[in-house]
């Protein structure tokens, strides 16, 4: 091996070294916590990336389908402005501006519940699909929390339950879903049964609910677009 | 002995160079296969396929989110060459640029904190529970309700933002979030005022989070306030198949600057 080559050889085998130690590194950090869970546990992870996947497959095909309209409006002259007016109540319908109704359900609970188990609530309803949520006609958006304690909760610091200790959550969605993920054996109807046993939660398929559109502003005031 | 010695002299600097940077190839080689040992071993059959599965789907998963966003940008591109200085499609297309700001669908810079959760490093006890020393989907969502209550306008964590229809679920030891796999350490991040860090740690719920996590359990909570943080755009569905519109406010009157 000549001389000059002997230092590029070298470089070579030290810069697949540093490769080397980089990818393990990684790899590991990322399987680290795969690696911890049950075939169970990964079954049903599979199973959500999946639906969200799936989702957003369809979300992708949606949005060519928008953009080839919009594409051919602007071809024609069109200003598109119908366009953008359904595009803009669908994002003020989802983002909580508008009110919704549709199919969905009722959960009444009556009884003392603390603003967690409220909270948990919501979130499995998200999870099971659910289009808008509102907790005693309050609409559930970014930054509406449920606060005080168990028996004088509120929602954007106001107080949601009067005398009656009622609770009345609703949610628009595929009903049998939604009913099915919160009173499903196990599941966290059963599990406030367990901790709050003076607690009674009943859930309902409707055919049609309403939710109120937010009071809340949700512009943001400090924050700014990054381009 | 002498003669040796000046052997050794003679040998070019690079060939020891070079014979260190083989022997610990070959050691980060041997380490990796043994690694791999005892994984093969106590893993069962369907384990690693999953693993793999999990890891192609999140790819996947980036993949289509950046397709999202690409297609939403070209929209509003075309949208606004069509505008054609109709003095009404300005209109909406600035209301529509304010209501997908609102909803979280445009990536924002502002003030703010990012709060990170990690595992408990403190050995489990013999009659401990070993999920309580992991940081869970509860915690997670405890973090970010507090965030919101001390005045967070917007909220990410692991880079998926947080909006209308966010779940935070646990699987196992792990979160999902908008239905993406985010693996441990958390980073929650919100743009909020400058007194968001106070705010915060004065608020009874959040003592009360840190007594019943950190202190009984180890979970470690770590706090920044760098001048700016960054929160990423929603990049997923909007689904409002089952609920219609019922229009009674002013579109402009909550979304609009």
């Amino acid at each position: 091996m000549g001389r000059g080559r002997g230092p590029l050889a070298v470089a070579l085998v030290l810069a697949i070294l540093g490769f080397l130690v980089v990818v393990q590194a990684r790899s590991q950090a990322q399987d680290q916590g795969l690696a911890q869970l049950s075939v169970q546990d990964l079954t049903e992870l599979v199973a959500n990336v999946t639906a969200r996947n799936n989702q957003l497959r369809a979300e992708v095909a949606t949005l060519a389908q928008q953009q080839a309209q919009v594409q051919s409006a602007v071809q024609h002259g069109d200003t598109s402005s119908s366009q953008m007016r359904s595009d803009l109540d669908h994002i003020l319908a989802w983002s909580g501006v508008l009110g919704v109704t549709g199919q969905g359900v009722q959960i009444t609970v009556n009884g003392a519940l603390p603003p967690q188990a409220v909270d948990q609530m919501i979130n499995e309803l998200r999870n099971a699909g659910a289009e808008a949520i509102a907790v005693n006609s309050v609409r559930i958006v970014p930054g509406a929390v449920i606060g005080g304690q168990a028996g004088s909760l509120t929602v954007e610091g106001r107080p949601i339950i009067g005398t009656t200790n009622t609770i009345v959550l609703v949610a628009i969605g595929q009903p049998e879903t939604l009913a099915g993920s919160l009173s499903r054996a196990g599941g966290l109807v059963a599990q406030l049964a367990s901790q709050y046993p003076s607690v009674t939660v009943r859930v309902d398929s409707e055919d049609l609910v309403q939710v109120p559109p937010t009071d809340r502003s949700l512009t943001p005031v400090l924050g700014r677009p990054r381009l | 002995m002498t003669a040796i010695a000046s052997r050794i002299r003679a040998i070019p600097s690079w060939q020891v160079t070079l014979c260190f940077a083989l022997l610990a190839l070959g050691f980060l080689i041997a380490a990796q296969m043994a690694a791999e040992g005892p994984r093969v071993q106590y893993t069962s059959q369907e384990r690693t396929p999953l693993v793999g599965t999990v890891l192609d789907l999140q790819k996947q998963q980036d993949q289509l989110k950046q397709q999202v966003l690409d297609a939403r940008a070209a929209i509003a591109q075309l949208e606004a060459t069509g505008q054609g200085g109709a003095a009404v499609t300005k209109q909406l297309s600035d209301q529509l640029q304010a209501a997908q700001i609102a909803a979280g669908l445009v990536p924002m810079t502002g003030p703010g904190l990012v709060i990170q959760l990690k595992d408990s490093t403190v050995p489990v006890p013999a009659d401990g529970n070993a999920q309580d020393y992991l940081v869970s989907g509860s915690d997670v969502l405890t973090v970010v309700n507090q965030l919101w209550a001390a005045g967070a306008e917007g909220v990410a964590i692991n880079g998926e933002r947080v909006v209308v229809s966010t779940a935070v679920v646990d699987i196992g030891g792990s979160v999902v979030v908008n239905g993406a796999y985010v693996a441990a350490p958390y980073q929650i991040t919100a743009i909020g005022p400058k007194p968001l860090f106070d705010t915060l740690t004065h608020q009874p719920e959040f003592a009360d989070f840190i007594r019943s996590r950190g202190e009984a359990f180890g979970i470690d909570v770590q706090y920044a306030t760098p001048d700016t943080v960054d929160l990423p755009a929603y990049a997923g569905s909007m689904n409002l198949r089952y609920g219609r519109t019922t229009p009674s406010v002013s579109p402009a009157s909550s979304a609009a600057p």
